[in-house]
């Protein structure tokens, strides 16, 4: 464990010490600010379109940093040869994996967190409430479904080669399925038929990822969610997150090292 | 020989492309019609810009819904126009909307039923002063689409009702001045203009205006919009009534009665004004044309 | 008999071939070997030879084709293998954002050392590659010896029974050079066993007990370096110059 640690203090270190997070930070914030400084009828009080706005840069960004960071994660160790002098010590490639996995994860919730922190800010100086446990659900939601994108990267990096197309890739299917999957069952129904049970298939086989984006619930200050859905969530994902953590253990035991 | 210093070929560069720009300046600006108009907008996105202006039109209808509202795969479902979003409870358009809003079926399996939970499921409008959130996206769409007329007058309507006129009016005459034929926008500056400031004369004029507009684009058509036809027709007759002209009045309700779908109550009223015509004749100067 | 440290068992390593498609590139061939405890054992052989590929099956980077290899006993499938052993690669980056201090850190932790026992081993190293004035600096402004030493001092976080070393001195100026002979030298005076390999045969001559010279995978000679200079009344350079089959072109 404490090597696991280790290995994702490495990752969360990497982050800080990179552009990416604060470029987009300061971009999501500066059109926000922007646009809330638009005068739309004269009116102070709308905000709903500001909310919209800003969540919105957040899940870009978030998806953005997601992918990026784990996509690089292990290419990175393997071009510049970091790989050997780590695996040389008492590390199991297992423990490489997980230690990535960690380090991604908790690098994304920190940055989430300072994204959140603005958004609560913003919203917070028009609304003059402050919903905060709902927005601690929504935080946990997206942080929670992060977690099974960095899994997806991750097994994504030791699938394709090039960091690159495994990131377009991945952030495709990710959009991909956040946009559309809640609606491929009823897709395969318009299907003929050996057509439709495949769509049904995967349908049952993706991870549903847009259960975990309720940013309609947090702009139209609608209901709280059940603690128990959130759990029920959360548990859905960790276990996408074991099975595509053990996969991508599988594929990475049995990689030849040797660029 | 001393090479020159590299700012001094940067400078020179810059000016090269500076010259050369303001050379082609007025050429380009003949390649295409695109050059001329002033707007950035329309200038980056093209004619493109028009579906971008409808998706912020229908985001201006998805925030009146607060989030619930059908996906492309409930497309058939999905509310076609826009009179709903203007439509109070009871009138026909809103029952109409209400089922066409009964999209959620229920769910095919467990994902879904639990996918429920993480979203709106419920169908309401915006009320209380909240209509004001949809504002800003109408705007955006008018911004984008100068043309769609429907955002002027969704727009205006709310504007109204949440105490902002003035605001409603400049939006209006902006509306009118990129569509200067649109009974629609007409009308609704009418409303404004007998409801809000109760001034009968300019509602009378914009109002007259939009009939002959209406009868001048619409008249010959197949699928003639009879509907806002009959709505011109129905409020100028209201308007005539009011200043006693009970002829004219008359005269308009028969019109919205051949367009209307429900011509009975309109011909109660009717026979009501004729009633009113025969006790007390008119006064010599309600020849307002 | 002693345990010996490291041992190879009729090691085998192919790869596929990466340009032709066919056939296999053969590695190394049926490698036996014995390093005993407290020797400093000097790896030879041409570019080419193998010396890299041996030393990342010891590691478990490549899995041999056959034969099996064992360090302290232990098969080097196992990763337990490795918690005595100290590795410096022959051509490495290190975390390029990280400082040479916090590197250090990473890796003691994963050795499980306690903060403060980390501490005392990353000050003592710092200064023993000479690093102490840069260590808050970040790894990517440091030249290719400073890289080096970084390694050195990352081989020898864990105070290490074993050391693999491929090529230690490549890279480093004289005095650098130096150092690493007297590190190897006091090391060995502390009991721990060095495995290493090197194109400095002089270099090699005045640190190693015993040398092994391979060449194309196969083992060419073994032995304790007194005996072969005695055996063939040379030097190691000549004798290795000999052994590999390069014949001088103008001999005096
Ligand atoms: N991943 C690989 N795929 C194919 N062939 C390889 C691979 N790695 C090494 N080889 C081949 O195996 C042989 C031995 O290489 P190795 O790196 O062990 O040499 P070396 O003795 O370390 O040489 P040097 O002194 O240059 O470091 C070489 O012919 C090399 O081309
Ligand atoms: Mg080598």
């Amino acid at each position: 464990m404490n090597t696991v640690l280790a290995l994702s203090g490495v990752v969360i270190k990497e982050m800080c010490r990179r552009k990416d997070f604060y470029v987009l930070f300061v971009l999501t914030a500066v059109i926000t600010l922007v646009m809330g400084s638009v005068n739309f009828f004269g009116d102070a009080k709308i905000v709903r379109y500001l909310k919209d706005i800003c969540l919105l840069l957040i899940w870009i960004s978030a998806l953005v940093i997601a992918i990026t960071t784990t996509a690089r994660q292990i290419p990175a160790e393997r071009e510049s040869r970091t790989i050997f002098p780590l695996l040389a010590k008492p590390v199991s490639r297992g423990q490489v994996i997980l230690g990535k996995f960690l380090g991604c994860w908790l690098a994304c919730g920190m940055a989430l967190l300072v994204f959140y922190v603005f958004f609560g800010v913003i919203s917070g100086s028009r609304e003059h409430e402050w919903p905060f446990l709902q927005y601690f659900q929504a935080f946990w939601l997206q942080w929670t479904m992060l977690g099974v994108v960095v899994g997806m990267v991750l097994l994504g990096s030791v699938v394709f080669t090039a960091p690159s197309s495994n990131a377009t890739i991945l952030f495709i299917v990710v959009v991909g399925i956040i946009a559309l999957g809640r609606h491929l069952n009823q897709v395969a129904l318009q299907q003929p038929e050996p057509l439709g049970t495949l769509v049904y298939a995967v349908y049952f086989l993706i991870p549903h990822l847009e259960w975990y984006d309720v940013r309609d619930l947090v702009i139209y200050n609608q209901h709280q969610l059940g603690w128990l859905d959130c759990g029920l969530a959360t548990v859905y994902a960790a276990a996408y997150v074991a099975m595509l953590l053990f996969a991508t253990g599988m594929v990475f035991r049995r990689k030849s090292l040797n660029l | 020989m001393r090479k020159p210093a590299p700012y001094f070929i940067l400078v020179l560069l810059a000016a090269v492309c500076f010259s050369v720009a303001t050379y082609l300046e007025p050429r380009v600006a003949d390649w295409n019609k695109r050059g001329q108009s002033g707007s950035v907008l329309k200038l980056l996105l093209g004619d493109g810009r028009r579906l971008f202006a409808n998706h912020f039109f229908v985001k201006a209808d998805v925030s009146f819904h607060s989030g619930y509202y059908p996906s492309i795969f409930d497309q058939r479902k999905a509310p076609k126009g826009s009179r709903h979003m203007t439509a109070k409870e009871g009138e026909p358009e809103e029952e109409e909307h209400e089922r066409q809003m009964n999209f959620l079926d229920q769910p095919k399996d467990w994902i879904e039923r639990f996918g429920r939970h993480f979203m709106v499921t419920e169908h309401t409008h915006l009320q209380g002063g909240d209509e004001r959130e949809i504002l800003p996206w109408l705007r955006v769409s008018a911004d984008l689409d100068p043309q769609r007329v429907d955002t002027y007058t969704v727009a205006a309507y709310w504007l109204r009702d949440l105490g902002k006129v003035k605001e409603a009016e400049d939006f209006l005459h902006e509306g009118l001045r990129n569509n200067p034929n649109s009974y629609e926008i007409l009308f609704e500056l009418g409303r404004l203009y007998y409801q809000n400031y109760h001034d009968i004369v300019r509602a009378r004029n914009v109002w007259e205006l939009a009939l002959r507009k209406w009868f001048g684009q619409e008249s010959g058509k197949k699928e003639a919009d009879l509907l806002q036809f009959e709505q011109i027709a129905v409020n100028l007759g209201r308007l005539e009534e009011q200043a006693g002209n009970y002829e004219r009045s008359v005269a308009l309700l028969e019109l919205a009665r051949k367009a209307s779908p429900n011509p009975a109550a309109l011909q109660l009223q009717i026979d009501d004004l004729k009633q009113k015509i025969v006790v007390r004749p008119p006064p010599a100067s309600s020849t307002s044309r | 008999m002693m345990d010996a440290i490291v041992e190879l068992k009729n090691l085998r390593v192919e790869f596929k071939a990466q340009n032709s498609g066919q056939g296999r590139k053969v590695a190394v061939k049926d490698l036996n070997l014995r390093v005993e405890a407290g020797e400093v054992f000097g790896f030879l052989g041409p570019n080419g030879a193998g010396k890299t590929t041996t030393m990342n099956v010891l590691l478990g980077f490549v899995n041999a084709t056959s034969g099996s290899a064992f360090l302290f006993g232990v098969n080097v499938c196992e990763p337990i293998a490795r918690q005595r052993i100290g590795y410096l690669p022959e051509m490495t980056y290190y975390y390029k954002f990280l400082t040479a201090e916090e590197l250090l850190r990473f890796y003691a932790r994963i050795f499980g050392l306690s903060r403060l026992e980390a501490d005392r081993r990353i000050d003592q190293l710092l200064k023993l590659v000479e690093l102490e004035s840069v260590r808050k600096r970040p790894i990517k402004t440091y030249s290719k010896g400073m890289q080096q030493r970084v390694g050195l001092a990352q081989a020898l976080i864990n105070n290490p029974d074993l050391l693999i070393l491929d090529e230690p001195t490549s890279g480093l100026d004289p005095i650098g050079r130096m150092k690493v002979r007297e590190i190897i030298q006091r090391l060995k005076s502390e009991g721990k066993t060095i495995f290493f390999s090197s194109h400095e045969l002089g270099e090699v001559e005045t640190v190693c007990d015993r040398v092994a010279i391979i060449n194309q995978g196969e083992l060419k000679a073994e032995g304790r370096v007194v005996d072969l200079v005695e055996k063939h009344q040379a030097n190691l350079e000549k004798i290795f110059l000999k052994i590999i089959g390069y014949e001088p072109q103008v001999s005096a």
